[in-house]
């Protein structure tokens, strides 16, 4: 197995091309362009993904993928701060169609709560009592778009070659849609190496959370209850006729 | 294929059910309204105007499909659509029935002679379309918290300060009372030991002093209260009260486009009751009538259409019930609502997670949640009616 670094490295430049072509600008670009560049990419990027034998599993692989991979540019290169609140919803959903797929149904139902149902409802919220006659001028076009794009594809693959370089070699059976990589010479990064405890139940999850990471569990729950008791200490008070 | 088969039958008749009970639900709605305002109610449309939600279904597809030109026409077409949708696939981890049987090809008398000999022993319908959902209620509050969508983006796209200001009260209510309705089902979790319904339901089916109401009595008020706020009906409707904002979220929609809204809303008062039948007053399970020990010999067709008709009976009634805090309890005010779900029902929901770890914990008997539950519910009336006096007091020595 093992694809040549180049055919993974391949998508990231005609991705990124796709999002520099839709940023918003003075000039009207007819957006098939970019439509046909975004296929490309995307289709460059299917042939590198591992095939699960199982050809349902495949197909709603690839449509979530490419769901959330779509929705996540269009998020980022709407002109509408709504509509980009929107397609980030469906990216959210994306992902959680993918947690699905890896049997993490906990997670996925977390993650819809909590950012689908709460987070970008509170986004909405704001963006509707904010900018209810259109966004202003400086919101209309990117500063620095191109830059923007060329730094974060930059990164992508950088962290592609990271990943292409050290992925771990504990995992025999490789994960559906996870990157094919070389087999490791070495010893693997131990950042990157598989924790073997399965954690799809919820029970498995409740033993892990609350067991092997239960120090780092309890110092995030402590800096939440910090942040909400300083949310409230900020607050006006309705006393001091601000509220 | 036989799987998938029984898959699409039971998804069938859970579509078909719904939504045949949602149209008579109207029905049902109008005539209780008119019996508790003495009036006489819909009479005209056949027999006791039986045939009305016939009538007002083809109303609903005849008349004049309105999309008005100062809209944003994709949203405004696709807020309908997911308020449907959200409401009825959250419907798809609640059972309806004794999950544990199910009809096989072999019990239909007459069609189970047509069917291939392998399929003889095959379930024709499942009492739950998704079985063995390992997070069941975590799935049914993540997919109706995807319900808000429909109404926020309904009120934005309309393009209508009514719409408008109905979709954010909306938002924030549903996020609010989101949280105590988490919580509230915490208690039954933990007890339980499990978030599938199935197994929830099943642990209650033993006797009638096994139903989670006895020992969760606040819990099951917190969650009825907060899951009405949720569905947006009589007393929590202020997202689309009529006095101050026409008809909130959905005063630009019209014809069909309108029955889904209100399709969506009806869908979710029958999960809301399916749901507190299953988790608080044991399912399928009633004492002499249904009982798990009358099943062991008898596996018979009857004893499955028996518990199915208990449990529906159970629905039923708490659906009536929802119907009748229509015309009891007035509409809330805005900041009392939101005062309701943060400085009551949450405080109270987690105290009640707290007293069922520390029974869990110390091994005590489950029978002191019960007035647990009530001292609870006492105290924090009487911090209510305490704190109030101290403020009409205070208010009375300023203005004197």
């Amino acid at each position: 197995m093992g694809t040549p670094l180049l055919e993974i490295l391949l998508p990231l430049p005609v991705g990124a091309a796709a999002v520099i072509w839709l940023l918003p600008s003075a000039r009207r670009k007819p957006k098939i362009v970019a439509g046909i560049l975004g296929v490309i990419s995307l289709f460059l990027l299917g042939r590198v993904t591992h095939s699960s034998g199982s050809i349902e599993r495949d197909v709603m692989f690839d449509v979530f993928a490419a769901v959330a991979l779509v929705s996540g540019a269009m998020m980022v290169t709407d002109k509408s701060p709504a509509y980009s609140a929107l397609w980030f919803a469906l990216v959210t959903l994306a992902v959680c169609g993918l947690f699905f797929l890896q049997s993490a149904p906990f997670l996925a139902a977390a993650s819809v709560i909590v950012y689908a149902g709460a987070i970008i409802v509170t986004f909405l919220f704001v963006l509707m009592l904010a900018s209810q006659s259109g966004g202003s001028n400086y919101d209309q076009f990117p500063s620095h778009g191109v830059y923007a794009t060329v730094a974060a594809f930059t990164l992508l693959g950088i962290m592609t070659c990271s990943i292409h370089r050290w992925s771990p070699d504990t995992k025999t059976d490789a994960i559906p849609g996870q990157l094919q990589t070389k087999a490791m010479v070495g010893t693997a990064n131990p950042l990157s190496r598989a924790n073997d405890t399965p954690t799809g139940s919820l029970h498995e999850l409740g033993r892990s959370l609350f067991g092997d990471y239960l120090y780092a569990v309890e110092l995030a729950g402590t800096l939440l209850l910090v942040a909400t008791i300083g949310a409230i200490g900020i607050a006006p008070r309705r006393s001091q006729g601000t509220l | 294929m036989i799987e998938l088969i029984t898959t699409l039958i039971t998804i069938g008749a859970v579509l078909g059910g719904t939504l045949g009970t949602c149209s008579y639900l109207i029905y049902v709605e109008r005539k209780l309204s008119a019996f508790m305002q003495d009036r006489v109610g819909p009479n005209r449309v056949g027999p006791y105007g039986l045939f009305q939600p016939l009538a007002d279904g083809l109303k609903f597809l005849l008349k004049e499909d309105i999309i008005p030109d100062h809209v944003n026409k994709v949203m405004f077409l696709i807020a309908p659509t997911i308020s449907v949708f959200t409401t009825l696939l959250a419907f798809s981890v609640v059972p309806f029935g004794d999950v544990n049987t199910s009809f096989k090809w072999q019990d239909l008398p007459i069609i189970s002679s047509f069917v291939p000999e392998s399929w003889q022993t095959a379930d024709v319908l499942r009492f739950l379309v998704a079985p063995n959902v390992d997070i069941g209620i975590v799935f049914i509050f993540a997919i109706t918290s995807l319900a808000v969508y429909g109404i926020i983006l309904g009120g934005w796209a309309s393009n209508n300060k009514y719409s408008a200001l109905g979709s954010l009260r909306a938002s924030a209510q549903v996020v609010s009372y989101e949280i105590p309705l988490g919580m509230s089902v915490l208690g039954i979790a933990l007890m339980a030991g499990t978030l599938n319904l199935e197994s929830v339901m099943g642990k209650q089916t033993s006797s009638i002093f096994a139903w989670n109401i006895w020992y969760q009595p606040l819990a099951c008020l917190i969650f009825f209260t907060a899951a009405l706020a949720e569905s947006n009906r009589m007393p929590f409707d202020l997202p689309e009260c009529e006095q101050e904002l026409v008809g909130g979220y959905h005063t630009e929609y019209s014809a069909l486009k309108f029955a889904l809204f209100f399709l969506g809303e009806y869908t979710h008062v029958v999960t809301v009751s399916f749901l507190t039948v299953i988790l608080f007053f044991g399912g399928w399970h009633l004492p002499f009538i249904a009982e798990a020990n009358l099943d062991a010999n008898s596996t018979s067709i009857l004893m499955i259409l028996v518990k199915l008709g208990v449990l529906m009976l159970k629905v039923f009634l708490v659906i009536v019930f929802i119907m009748l805090l229509r015309w009891t309890i007035p509409r809330f005010r805005f900041d009392q609502l939101m005062g309701l779900a943060w400085k009551v029902m949450i405080p109270l929901s987690m105290a009640n997670v707290v007293v069922v770890m520390t029974i869990k914990q110390f091994g005590i008997s489950q029978w002191w949640l019960l007035p647990i539950s009530l001292a609870l519910f006492g105290a924090a009336g009487a911090i209510g009616v305490a704190t109030k006096q101290a403020e009409l007091n205070q208010r009375s020595v300023t203005t004197h």
